[in-house]
Parts: C-alpha cells; structure tokens; sequence
C-alpha cells in the first residue's frame, strides 16, 4: 500500500545531512512558506546547506514590521529562511532577492553575506524556476536570453539562436524539496491554494520532496481534474498542527 | 533651486504611467513606484495585471484588513483583489509566460537608465549584493519596457544619464521612462522629452538629466484623464 503521510515534520527530516542542497518554496509570503518544515530544519540542526529560493527570507522582525505596516496580524508560525540565516545553517544561497528591497529593513541573511560567512549566487528569477524546472522534467541544460551582458553572464557559454545571444543555464537539482500545499492524499497528489509560486515548481525537482499541508483527505477525494501535482513527484507528505506553535524549537 | 517648480507626486506618478496602457494589455507591475498602477486603471479599460508567484487578472489594492485574502499579494507583498477571470499557475509557468514574449507592458523601477535604453536596479546602494528578482527576465523578454522612477537619486544624482555607471540588469530594454517631471521616450540612442509636469520648463528638466534631451515637437504639459 502507498502512503506517503509521515506522522511528524521531525521525522520527514530525520535523514538530511549537513552540506544538502535544499529547495525552499514560496514567494516572500509566510501563508505560502513551508513554515514547520523550516523550524523542523532548524531543529534537526544540519549545517553548511546550499539552499535555492526567490527570496533569502524575512526573518521574525522584518516579517513582524512588514505585517504591522499592512494592518494585519501578525504570525506567530510564520518561520522562513530568515531562520536558516539567522541560525548560521546556510553556506550558500541561490536566490533573486539576497537582500531585502527596503534601504531600512535588513533581511537576516544580508547580516551573514557582511560578516561574510556565506556565498551567494544571484540570478533573475525566473532563471531559477527554469533551472529547477528542468530539474524535474531531465533536462540537464537551458538557453535563455535572459542576462545577456551582465554580471550573471559571467563564465557561461554563450550561442546565438536567430541572431540573438543566449546563455546557457543548467539544471538545478536538489536533495530535499521543502514545499506548501493546501489539501494531499496518502498517494502524495496535491492541491494547492493561491499562486503556486515555487510551492509547484520546485516538485519533484529534489531527491525528496516533503509537502507540508493544510489537511490530508481520504484517496479519491481529489479528483484527477484538479489535482495540481501528481503524487509521483512527491515522496513525503506531513500535516500542519491545528493550533498554531509560536516557538520554532517545539518538536512538530 | 528654491523656485523649482512641483515634483508630481507617487499617485500621479502611477496614473501617468497606467494612463497610457492599451484595452487588453497584460501587464506586469515591479516593486516600489509601479505596484500603485493597478489603482489607477481607467473605467473603460480592461488591463490583466500578472505577477511572478503565479496570477494574471488581479484588482487593485485592498488597504482593509477585513478584507485581505493573505494568499492574494502583488510582487510586493501587499495585498490585491481577486477579479473575475483571474487565474493562478506557478512560478515557471509564470516565466514561461514572460520569457515567451506574453507580456505586452512590465513596469519597473530604476536606479539609472541611459540613452541606449539600458537599465540598472539591481544594486541598491549600501546593500550587500545586487538583487535582481523577476525584473531581469521581465525587462529582457516584455514586449515595451516602462520605467517609473524619480527623476534623481536620494543622493541628487541624475537618474536618466548617458551611459549607466551602475550594475546592469539588462541591455538596450528601456522604451519609456514617467518621473516626477516629466515623460520620455527613448529610442535610436536619444531621450526625447514627450510630456512636463505643470509649471516645468524644457531647460529646467535638461538641467536635472544626465543626458541631452531631445524634444518631441509636440511636447506639452501632463494630462491625466
């Protein structure tokens, strides 16, 4: 019998290693953000980790003031990379947005690339949602026109496709695939709520894709018109508690 | 400068901008300046906003909180209005969507744009790295490119100059640039000035650009509406 519903977020991270590449789904919002696989990384306290996302996280204080300026509450549950950040867990990020874009609101990780104890590797955005793409679907490389003549050409061949310069990307696969959906079955078939963001891209694009849930629902309740992301891309699935936690050290 | 004219203001700033986008354009809004335009879509227009993590058909801002869906957000964090039509999809679907050449209009901010239409926002002065978000694939793949910024930096640098100085986010993209002064044209190497905000003259903006403007021959005052 398949049944991919792992009974805790520690468990379903029990087996990541110091030095893993990790994908880390979402789009700079703690509603779409793996929020307890992130504290249960925290927890399992693994180090050196390469990690891939839009963005390098928030952080508790950012988010709290981001939250405050918008007149809505804030979370108590809403843990991003800006943990990873601040716990010193990350050796290198692979992201569009290494900084916070407010010349007053520093993200966590902008504090680690001044002390210098991480790398960072800056690309557009949707460079690396093709790059992770291509992950999934094996296909090792990719031309793009995007970022021709700047500073993320650097050391990339180059080929003209119809007179026009393009780059050439490679895939991006990772060891652990950290993602958010809204409902899944015991097969690993998700159904995602709101703007898919990363959450669907980065699937399957890992050794081990861990989906964190809202809700589990019996097989078949999911129909084959609107499942999002077919099962076979996901190999764990873990639900969120139904009281929210507010310290990210509580086991989940 | 104490007889310097008015600057326009953000809200005007972004009804400029949204002023002149076509019936049926899909368009995307960058962060800072732009995110204002889907505020300011005039009545008898229908314009599909897209964003990066996934929607195209978003409305226009929400500031009441009761009435946030905290899933619907613009690139920029802050919460938008559902509207019939809207569709959601992921973060490659969504670049496929721009990197195949399906946006007609990407509206971005900038920290220099110069005569040969490059951009460059990617570094922001004091902050560790450059970052570059979805504006590098917007501005090299959107079929126009427009810009909305101030017309000088914080430091009173001018912004539109002859040639970028900083880190560029891509090459030769910039079509159309709105600022607190004025509205310009970039093409075949030159800035033209199209439109003045109220009560600028011709030399007072040459004044504050980095570059010398030509002058479209039917320039005239800012009109909204």
């Amino acid at each position: 019998m398949i049944n991919k519903v792992v009974g805790s977020f520690d468990e379903a991270l029990a087996d990541v290693r110091s030095g893993a590449m990790i994908h880390f789904g979402g789009f700079a919002n703690p509603h779409n953000t793996p929020n307890y696989l992130i504290a249960a990384l925290a927890r399992r306290g693994a180090d050196r980790l390469t990690g891939v996302s839009t963005y390098a996280g928030h952080g508790e204080e950012v988010q709290r003031v981001l939250f405050e300026r918008r007149n809505l509450e804030a979370l108590h549950d809403g843990w991003d990379l800006g943990l990873m950040a601040e716990l010193g867990r990350l050796g290198k990020l692979i992201t569009s947005f290494p900084n916070g874009n407010s010349r007053e609101l520093l993200y966590p990780f902008e504090h680690v690339l001044r002390r210098g104890e991480a790398e960072v590797e800056v690309l557009g955005q949707g460079s690396i949602a093709e790059r992770i793409r291509c992950a999934r679907a094996g296909i090792p490389a990719f031309y793009t026109p995007v970022g021709v003549g700047t500073f993320v050409a650097a050391g990339k061949e180059v080929r003209e496709f119809d007179g026009v310069p393009h780059i050439l990307e490679t895939a991006l696969r990772a060891d652990f695939a950290l993602i958010r959906a809204h409902r899944a079955d015991r097969f690993g078939n998700l159904v995602y709520r709101g703007p898919r963001t990363f959450n669907q891209t980065m699937a399957g694009a890992a050794g081990v894709t861990v989906a964190e849930v809202d809700e589990v629902v019996p097989l078949g309740d999911l129909g084959p018109d609107e499942i999002h992301t077919p099962g076979v891309y996901v190999q764990r699935v873990v639900v969120r508690p139904s009281t929210p936690h507010d310290d990210w050290r509580t086991p989940a | 400068m104490s007889e310097q004219p008015e600057l326009l203001d953000e809200s005007v700033m972004a009804m400029v901008a949204a002023r002149d986008l076509p019936d049926g354009a899909i368009v995307n809004l960058g962060l800072g300046l732009p995110l204002a335009l889907s505020d300011y879509i005039p009545p008898d227009r229908e314009v599909l906003f897209h964003s990066e993590q996934g929607i195209v058909g978003f409305g226009a801002r929400v500031f009441d909180p009761a009435e946030v869906d905290p899933l619907l957000m613009n690139a920029g964090g802050e919460p938008v209005a559902s509207a019939p039509g809207m569709s959601y999809m992921s973060h490659d679907e969504s670049f496929a969507m721009i990197r195949g050449g399906h946006i007609d209009v990407t509206v971005l901010g900038a920290l220099q744009v110069d005569a040969r239409g490059n951009l460059a926002n990617a570094q922001i002065p004091g902050k560790p790295a450059p970052g570059l978000g979805g504006g590098q694939d917007l501005a090299t793949c959107a079929k126009q490119v427009l810009v909305v910024m101030r017309h000088l930096a914080p430091n009173g640098d001018p912004k539109i100059v002859e040639r970028c100085d900083m880190v560029l986010t891509a090459l030769g993209c910039v079509d159309r640039v709105v600022t607190d002064v004025g509205l310009f044209e970039i093409a075949d190497g030159r800035v033209t000035l199209l439109e003045y905000a109220p009560g600028w003259t011709v030399e007072q903006i040459q004044a504050i650009t980095g570059v010398e403007l030509a002058v479209a021959e039917d320039v005239r005052e800012i009109v909204l509406g």
